[in-house]
């Protein structure tokens, strides 16, 4: 089946939107949501989340814990905070400026 | 605000930063697992599974490394790296850091010391409420020079201006505190509103009342935070007590917080005032007069007020009171100065100056420790080029050398701060004239700051040449065995810019010592007018009721002198109200019969010395014509005074000044005859032509003095006598409290102080530069002889001539030596200028000077290129041939 790359600049919206969807999550089930989700068709180079996760760290988007996962294994759980959820309404209209105005382009008769 | 929170939380992953390394690494192996044992459950081999989780993933060590670099501090771990790399280094070469660090050092640690001196007294604000806000206002002469002001004159100011805040005055006043051994204090006699106008408050009790500021209420003063540690154990209940000053009794109002510091003190000795009380004047008191020019006032602008303003607004005021007391004042108009420059600005042309030329020993330190580091740079291209071939780059390259250069500065600015600690002692064993705050110079937070970018720059500075050099250098060359460094000819031009600069600045330092020595020396054999040597001081003042007599008054100094004169080892002794070069000036009227103004205000004023006799034979001041004062001119016989040659030329050219009458300090008082012409004496300064000069009798002046200082001519050495001095007077009146006593030498020397101060400063430094110069001068002729071992031994060995040979190799640097001396006179020529107001008859381009400087520095420089190169033609031509 084919896969496509993720377009450039829509990680962090994917992450943000994943982890509002879903409240805590590790790296591995973020990476898997956003794939089971789009169908497959998205696919992350998966430790490409890992830079990506730091940088929102650092911005102060999201908060990070260590727990146990169900395998009983340590997991670090990223979780969404106010400026994360600020930000994800900023990114998604970006998104959604940016797919209108494409769409429209191509859709010109 | 959001920035902030974001610095935290990087700064947290810097400290942290092994953790997190940790839980990323972690994190990551959790997710390779999971995904590895998913493929695993789908089928696949373990291997191939691992395989295909590794390839989902992408390069484990590189997103590693992009996670690492999201915190942004890879340079932070560069710069650690670069610096533990740079201290190695320096370890591995001791030889060249002990030069280098020994080297900066001396340039860091001459500037750290002259900033902490500029920094201490010129940059730390004034110690007042909003000091750029105050100004001293001064009353105009006719010439346009500022005037002290008369009290009547201040209360109409006062009284009709908009533009002041707040307008107080001040006197000088030395009351002679009765506490234990009496002892004269520094003090000021101020208006009531004096500290309002500056923006203090007591620490302790409170601020002077308005309604204590007149003749008859109670004596108050205010205490300074020193006087109360001192002579009251910082007794806390001093408050409302009463202290016994001049045989009265003044009660303790409050003290000043310890972080005030009078700098309104007037004694050329230096001290702080250390003691307040209200003026307490009243217009009909004769001394409050308008023509009583005595007190200096303070004016505090109003906010959105500025100083042309006011000046304008005074200047009104001054015309109006001009016109209705015409016979009162000299000029309409007043003169502002900002008390900043009233109180600092003599300071801060000679502290710039000796900032400008520390500036320069640094500069020449920099051009030093370049040349080593551009030898030293030919020696490590293999080391930087095996670097390059590794993989480092250009930048990280560059970087790393530059660490290594602040690294070096940053070492030799710590050890430079160790003696620039004891500035201020140096200083203050050295004599500083009058410079202010001299107590307040230490190594502050903005020193360290200033020294600290000093070396980064000079660290800089000093790599910039030897960075540019190594990072561009060939690799295939530089990585062959055997090739010696590739001393270009860009290197060996550098090189020789640098010994041309080091001579220029030298040049022009020296240039600057030089001219202030000869000031110096001249204004040394500059004749005051009095013989200093032998001759003991001190003063006293009289305390009392008892004393408000006149003829008990005059009888005491009488009296006193006349035993002391007894004293054996005493060849002459005498009593007067000033010394010359003590710092006391007092200024009268001097109206001439028949030469008076329709405004006597605009006669000419003469320096007073009230003296009793034998005051000319005690100081060797010479008698020109005429008598001296004798014992029998008293209060009974008619006024004499003696005039000095100024007066006489001045007020009777081409008369005969002997026999003609003076009235003095106003045409209400008595005639005075005038009975002898005496040689001008340097009152106020030896560099100050002296100005017009009377001596009057004590025994005749109305208002005789109570403060004034015997003078005792001696044989041997003049202060083995003070203690019998104090005995004979304590035997005339055990309550005289003495102060300034001192031999009349001492009085000379404390006149030039400022400048010896700044002549031994600049001395100093033009040393170290010209030190500095002749080692670098050295190092560049020795590197460049050595180079050229080889070639001397083939033309030796061809049979050239020694002195051919010998020319050959100095000609390079005495090319360099005399480009770097037309610099430096040209340097010079420019910059001495700025020096002038600290000379004394002698021109800032004084050809002397000049002539001397260059022969000196020249001299100095060529022997430094001939000892290397002298040394290279004694080499055995066969060992130079088989040299490397």
């Amino acid at each position: 089946m084919h896969q496509d790359e993720i377009p450039p600049g829509t990680l962090y919206l994917l992450i943000l939107k994943t982890l509002a969807r879903s409240g805590e999550m590790h790296g591995y089930e973020i990476a898997n949501s956003i794939q089971r989700i789009s169908d497959d068709v998205l696919q992350v180079e998966e430790g490409s989340l890992y830079p990506a996760l730091q940088r929102m760290l650092i911005k102060g988007w999201v908060t990070a814990k260590w727990g146990t996962t169900a395998g009983n294994r340590r997991a670090r759980y990223y979780q969404l905070t106010a400026a994360g959820r600020e930000q994800l309404a900023v990114e998604m209209s970006q998104f959604e400026r940016v797919i209108g105005a494409i769409t429209r382009v191509i859709e010109a008769v | 605000m959001n920035w902030l929170r974001e610095l935290a939380r990087r700064l947290r992953m810097l400290m942290h930063r092994r953790q997190f390394d940790a839980d990323l690494e972690e994190e990551m192996r959790l997710h390779l697992e999971l995904r590895q044992q998913e493929h695993l459950e789908s089928g696949m081999t373990a291997d191939s599974a691992r395989v295909a989780a590794r390839r989902r993933f992408g390069n484990v060590t590189a997103l590693k490394e992009k996670s690492h670099i999201a915190w942004g501090w890879e340079w932070f771990e560069h710069l650690a790296l670069d610096v533990r790399h740079s201290l190695r280094l320096l370890r591995k070469s001791p030889g060249f850091t002990l030069v280098a660090v020994l080297t900066l050092a001396l340039g860091i640690g001459a500037n750290a010391a002259i900033f902490s001196v500029v920094n201490g007294i010129l940059l730390r604000p004034l110690p007042y409420h909003a000091p750029n806000r105050l100004t001293v206002v001064w009353e105009k002469n006719s010439d346009g020079t500022p005037d002290n002001v008369g009290y009547a004159t201040y209360l109409d100011w006062k009284a009709q201006n908009h533009t002041f805040e707040q307008l107080a005055l001040y006197a000088s006043w030395q009351p002679v505190l009765q506490a234990g051994e009496p002892e004269q204090l520094n003090g000021l006699r101020v208006t009531s509103n004096y500290f309002r106008t500056l923006g203090i408050q007591p620490e302790l009790g409170r601020d002077f009342l308005p309604e204590e500021d007149n003749p008859t209420a109670l004596h108050v003063v205010i205490l300074s935070h020193s006087l109360w540690a001192r002579k009251f154990n910082s007794d806390p209940n001093i408050v409302g007590k009463s202290i016994a000053m001049n045989a009265a009794s003044f009660i303790v109002a409050g003290v000043l917080p310890a972080s005030y510091e009078s700098l309104m003190n007037q004694d050329p000795r230096g001290g702080s005032v250390e003691i307040w009380r209200v003026l307490g004047y009243d217009v009909s008191q004769p001394w409050a007069c308008r023509t009583c020019h005595h007190l200096i006032a303070i004016g505090r602008l109003r906010d959105g007020v500025d100083f042309a303003e006011a000046k304008v607004e005074m200047d009104t005021i001054s015309a109006e009171l001009m016109r209705a007391y015409p016979n009162e004042y000299s000029a309409a108009g007043v003169v502002l100065t900002p008390l900043v420059e009233q109180l600092l600005g003599h300071a801060s042309t000679p502290l710039y100056i000796l900032l400008g030329a520390v500036s320069f020993v640094l500069l020449v330190a920099c051009a030093n420790l370049a040349n080593l580091l551009l030898a030293r740079s030919t020696k490590r291209e293999r080391e930087v080029a095996v670097r390059r071939v590794l993989g480092a780059s250009r930048k990280r390259i560059a970087c790393q050398l530059l660490a290594e250069n602040c690294a070096l500065a940053l070492l030799g600015a710590a050890v430079g701060l160790i003696p620039a600690y004891w500035t201020p002692r140096v200083l203050a064993a050295l004599g500083t004239g009058d410079l202010p705050r001299l107590d307040a110079v230490r190594l502050d937070g903005r020193v360290l700051i200033f020294t600290a970018s000093a070396a980064l720059l000079t660290g800089i500075a000093t790599g910039l040449a030897p960075v540019l050099r190594l990072s561009n250098i060939d690799l295939r060359e530089s990585l062959k065995e055997g090739t010696r460094g590739s001393a270009g000819g860009a290197g060996r031009r550098l090189r020789g810019l640098l010994v041309v600069s080091e001579v220029a600045l030298s040049l022009t330092l020296l240039v600057g010592a030089g001219l202030l020595l000869r000031s110096l020396s001249r204004l040394l054999t500059v004749s005051p007018g009095f013989d200093a040597t032998h001759v003991l001081t001190l003063r006293t003042s009289v305390l009392g009721q008892r004393y408000s007599d006149n003829t008990i008054l005059r009888q005491f100094f009488a009296d006193a002198v006349e035993r002391l004169r007894a004293l054996p080892g005493v060849e002459s002794a005498a009593a007067a109200s000033q010394i010359p070069l003590g710092g006391n000036i007092d200024r009268y009227g001097f109206h001439a019969e028949g030469k008076v103004n329709a405004n006597p205000e605009l006669d000419e004023s003469a320096e007073r010395y009230c003296i009793t006799p034998g005051f000319l034979a005690a100081l060797r001041i010479r008698l020109l014509r005429g008598r001296d004062i004798v014992a029998s001119d008293t209060a009974d016989t008619p006024g004499v005074i003696l005039i000095n040659e100024t007066a006489a030329r001045r007020i009777w050219p081409g008369e005969d000044p002997l026999g003609k009458r003076v009235k003095l300090g106003g045409l209400d008082h008595p005639w005075l005859t005038v009975i002898g012409v005496v040689g001008d004496v340097h009152h106020i300064a030896l560099d100050a032509a002296p100005d017009m000069q009377v001596y009057i009798p004590h025994a005749q002046w109305p208002f005789p003095d109570s403060d004034m200082a015997f003078v005792l001519r001696t044989v041997g050495p003049p202060t083995a006598l003070a203690s019998a001095a104090r005995r004979v007077i304590h035997s005339l009146d055990a309550t005289q409290p003495f102060s300034r006593v001192m031999p009349l030498d001492a009085y000379v020397v404390l006149s030039v102080q400022g400048r010896r101060f700044a002549l031994v400063l600049i001395g100093v430094f033009a040393t170290i530069a010209l030190l500095l110069s002749v080692v670098g001068i050295y190092g560049v002729t020795a590197y460049g002889v050595a180079q050229r071992t080889r070639e001397i031994g083939i033309r030796r060995a061809l049979g050239a001539q020694p002195g051919a040979v010998l020319g050959l190799l100095l000609r390079q640097g005495l090319h360099l030596i005399l480009a770097g001396t037309v610099l430096g006179v040209g340097a010079s020529v420019a910059l001495t200028r700025f020096l002038a107001s600290m000379l004394f008859e002698v021109t800032p381009t004084d050809p002397l000077t000049f002539a001397l400087v260059v022969v000196v520095l020249a001299g100095v420089a060529i022997l430094a290129c001939w000892i290397p190169a002298r040394r290279a033609m004694r080499v055995d031509p066969m060992v130079a041939l088989h040299y490397e």
